[in-house]
């Protein structure tokens, strides 16, 4: 009567799409078990997201409830490229991506590739982010249909999902690709320049955006406008535009570039994914580390922290900055302020008024951006390097309990970090500063750029000091440094909101400043500056010192990843 | 002094997880001196409440000391005597072996020239010195729990609290962590250590304590809780496993 095992009772069931989005949905619900504070996250997350979808709606749907045929184009070819582009570049920069199903769990089951990349790939799609951008863009559809009746709406309809699917697909593809570049240890310093590069094209891109717009030459707006309509950028935005419009002929063609894309990146995500299964084995041997020299003491301490004093704060620092280069996670963090770093002031500065083409002296910098302007910039690019530090524990995950352990003061643990994070970013910043300066024009105004961008960054660390002691949240062991386990991209997004607002209003005397001072201040900022962080970084260490005394066990257990 | 304390004493432990109790209510006696076996079956709550003996996890009630010291009023005096391996050994994984006992010596607040010294002899007696400048994340199962015993030695504790060491280690490695734990206890170190591996227990122990279900069940050195039969038939008794299964799973066989 027993049946032997070697043939299998029946045929095995084909898996279906279904079965990835429950599985997803399961988990997600399973997540919320018992935690109130993570559904109340998750409600107001949503509802943000919601907000946002309905202004994009209206803006989406404006030309078609204007009855304004001329912007339509316009509106679908570079809102809609805008948001591929956000899906593409802003989970590498800012948010991660949710690996809710994580593709290494799946790695012993017997599934096909293609079965498993579109699972994966339909469960990427329930997420708030995905219906929040297919509400948005669903404007399109309102503007088609009130311009060229049913038929139009139903091509931007379909149109309007191909695109969404194209988004997620990047965004899939993209991060899941750089994870395969950062964690293989050959090339992930080209993956690091390869980052930079792609950040880097926006730059020209908001220039020529930017200079175009000023022109107010809306002919040649719209004349760029069908070119972005024909790149997998536009082209399925504009689909339902064109029918509008009478160009039948095109939206068939545009569909097709739409399907062939995502068909493209899809088959390129299920490539690094099979690294991503089966992990780091593929990874490549550690190229072989010089051997030992010297004692235990001396092979802790990098050659930057060599001036540390051999004690505890000294361990603390050369760990951490160890850990700043040996962690994906945090290198990636690190490249992302340098990349940022740079490309924001700059764009902000001259974007506001634009590269002018001069026929006599070619391309030169207009020069009216302003202290004020250049203060925001830096406060920017200052509370962007700190609030890096807002889920610092999560980095450490359950290696934090030695901390516990051994039983480590919490300002000491504080200073520590910081200082270790500093050896990184200081230099960043100063580079920052020369750059701008150098691109501007304006040499002068170098004490003013580093002094703001010190007192933003001291501040900065201040708050995340308490962000990271109060609202830490445990990151997933995977491969993936862009990984967030579910519902943490809603708690991650909204403290790093919430540590940007408070450490802009902490800095924000040093942009009145510049206001108010006028020339006296472009002497004054970089030792006021360098002053007042320093001393925001010091307090914010001892308050925020205290607070974590007393909660090292419940950070411990917040920061263990659940298993 | 400290002689007259037991290295632990434990006193109504208790701990819940989302209304699930996990420990409730553990009283514990450790004399100074002893090597003490805590066994259980998975789930039993071992980790847990060795995570709450040594400050790792705050107890919903109870306390914990150790050699006199309040592990949650006076944390500083209780974890300098206290060497701790934690379950599933959590390290700071990215650093080499020789650099993670130089961290842990030095956040410790030892002398970095004795930490020097007592790294390289560790690393030595562990075998772990051929693994050079290799990360401990690249170091297999063995090897992970021998550098986290070597972290939790470095620094000379009175006692030893260890989650499961003997768990995923391959016979030459067990015997050696066995053999430096025997010389820590005859060198008048107590040793506390969870394990369900009855062989280990009864070769090594003075004392045992079997928990399950988060309570009690047996506790006393280990002839008074074996009695005349083997340590494994008690636990399985006191645990209350099933041994048979009858018609279920006949697939499994041809």
């Amino acid at each position: 009567m027993a049946v032997p095992v070697s043939v299998p009772a029946a045929p095995a069931r084909r898996v279906s799409v279904r079965h990835f989005v429950r599985l997803k949905l399961r988990v997600m619900g399973n997540n919320f078990r018992g935690q109130g504070w993570r559904i109340a996250l998750f409600v107001v997350g949503s509802l943000v997201a919601l907000w946002f979808a309905g202004t994009g709606f209206l803006l989406f749907a404006a030309p078609g409830l204007a009855g304004d045929g001329r912007y339509a184009l316009l509106v679908a070819a570079f809102g809609g490229g805008l948001a591929v582009l956000g899906w593409l570049l802003l989970p590498l920069v800012f948010f991660g991506v949710d690996e809710t199903l994580d593709p290494a769990r799946f790695a012993l089951l017997p599934l096909p590739r293609r079965t498993l990349v579109t699972g994966l790939f339909a469960a990427a799609l329930v997420s708030v982010p995905a219906v929040a951008v297919l509400l948005a863009l669903s404007g399109l559809v309102v503007t088609a249909g009130a311009l060229g009746g049913w038929p139009a709406a139903g091509v931007a309809a379909v149109g309007v999902v191909g695109g969404l699917l194209l988004c997620i697909a990047a965004a899939r593809a993209v991060t899941s690709a750089f994870a395969t570049m950062l964690r293989s240890r050959r090339v992930r310093d080209l993956a690091a320049v390869l980052l930079a590069a792609a950040a880097a094209l926006l730059g020209p891109l908001q220039l020529v955006g930017v200079a175009a717009v000023r022109d107010a030459d809306w002919d040649r707006l719209t004349g760029v406008a069908e070119v972005v309509g024909w790149t997998p950028f536009g082209a399925p935005w504009t689909a339902g535009i064109d029918v509008a419009q009478g160009r039948v002929w095109a939206a068939p063609v545009k569909l097709l570039i739409t399907a062939l894309a995502v068909v493209a990146l899809l088959a390129w995500w299920s490539r690094s994914l099979e690294s991503a299964m089966v992990g780091s084995a593929s990874a490549g041997r550690a190229p072989a580390r010089r051997d030992a020299t010297g004692g235990a003491v001396a092979q802790l301490f990098p050659r930057a922290v060599g001036w540390a004093r051999r004690d505890r704060l000294g361990a603390l620092v050369a760990r951490e900055a160890r850990y700043w280069w040996r962690d994906a996670r945090r290198r990636a963090n690190l490249i992302t302020i340098a990349v940022v770093g740079i490309f924001v002031p700059v764009m902000v500065n001259l974007g506001g008024s634009g590269f002018t083409v001069d026929s006599e002296q070619g391309l030169t910098a207009a020069g009216d951006t302003s202290p004020v302007l250049v203060s925001l910039s830096m406060l920017f690019v200052g509370l962007l390097a700190a609030v890096t530090l807002a889920n610092q524990f999560g980095f450490d995950g359950s290696g934090y309990a030695a901390h516990v352990v051994a039983g480590v003061p919490g300002q000491l643990e504080l200073r520590a970090r910081m200082t270790a994070f500093s050896i990184y970013v200081l230099p960043m910043l100063g580079v920052v500063s020369v750059v701008l300066a150098v691109v501007l024009g304006e040499p002068g105004w170098i004490g003013l750029m580093a002094g703001t961008l010190v007192a933003a960054y001291g501040a900065g660390l201040a708050v995340n000091c308490f962000i990271s002691v109060l609202g830490a949240y445990s990151l997933p062991e995977t491969s993936n440094p862009f990984a967030l386990n579910s519902g943490a991209g809603v708690a991650k997004s909204f403290l790093t909101l919430l540590a940007m607002l408070a450490t802009a209003v902490a800095a924000a005397p040093m942009v009145v400043a510049a206001a108010l001072l006028g020339d006296a201040w472009l002497w004054l900022a970089l030792p006021v500056g360098a002053a007042y962080g320093l001393g925001a970084a010091l307090l914010g260490a001892y308050l925020a010192g205290d607070v974590l005394d007393r909660r090292q066990p419940e950070l411990l257990a917040t920061v263990t990843p659940r298993r | 002094m400290t002689a007259e304390h037991p290295a632990l004493a434990l006193r109504g432990l208790a701990k819940s997880f989302d209304g699930k109790v996990a420990v409730a209510g553990v009283d514990l006696d450790v004399p100074a001196g002893s090597f003490y076996g805590l066994l259980g079956p998975n789930g039993a709550g071992k980790t847990t409440t060795l995570s709450m003996a040594v400050g790792l996890l705050r107890p919903d009630a109870g306390g914990a000391w150790v050699l006199g010291h309040d592990v949650w009023a006076d944390p500083a005096g209780a974890k300098q005597l206290l060497g701790v391996m934690p379950d599933g050994v959590r390290l700071f994984d990215r650093l080499s072996g020789a650099e993670l006992l130089a961290y842990h010596g030095l956040l410790r607040g030892m002398d970095p020239a004795v930490v020097d010294q007592r790294a390289a002899e560790l690393l030595d007696v562990l075998a772990l010195g051929d693994a050079g400048r290799t990360l401990v994340v690249d170091y297999s199962a063995g090897m992970k729990k021998k550098i986290g015993l070597a972290c939790a030695l470095l620094h000379g504790p009175r006692l030893l609290v260890l989650d499961e060491p003997f768990e995923a280690v391959d016979p030459v490695s067990a015997a050696l962590i066995r053999d430096i734990l025997q010389r820590y206890v005859a060198g008048g170190g107590t040793v506390v250590f969870s394990s369900h591996v009855m062989e280990v227990v009864e070769r090594l122990c003075s004392h045992v304590a079997i928990l399950a279900g988060g309570v009690i069940k047996r506790v006393g050195t280990l002839p008074e809780v074996r009695g005349e039969r083997s340590l494994e038939q008690v636990f399985v008794e006191v645990v209350g496993g099933r041994t048979a299964t009858g018609e279920e799973l006949a697939w499994l066989s041809r």
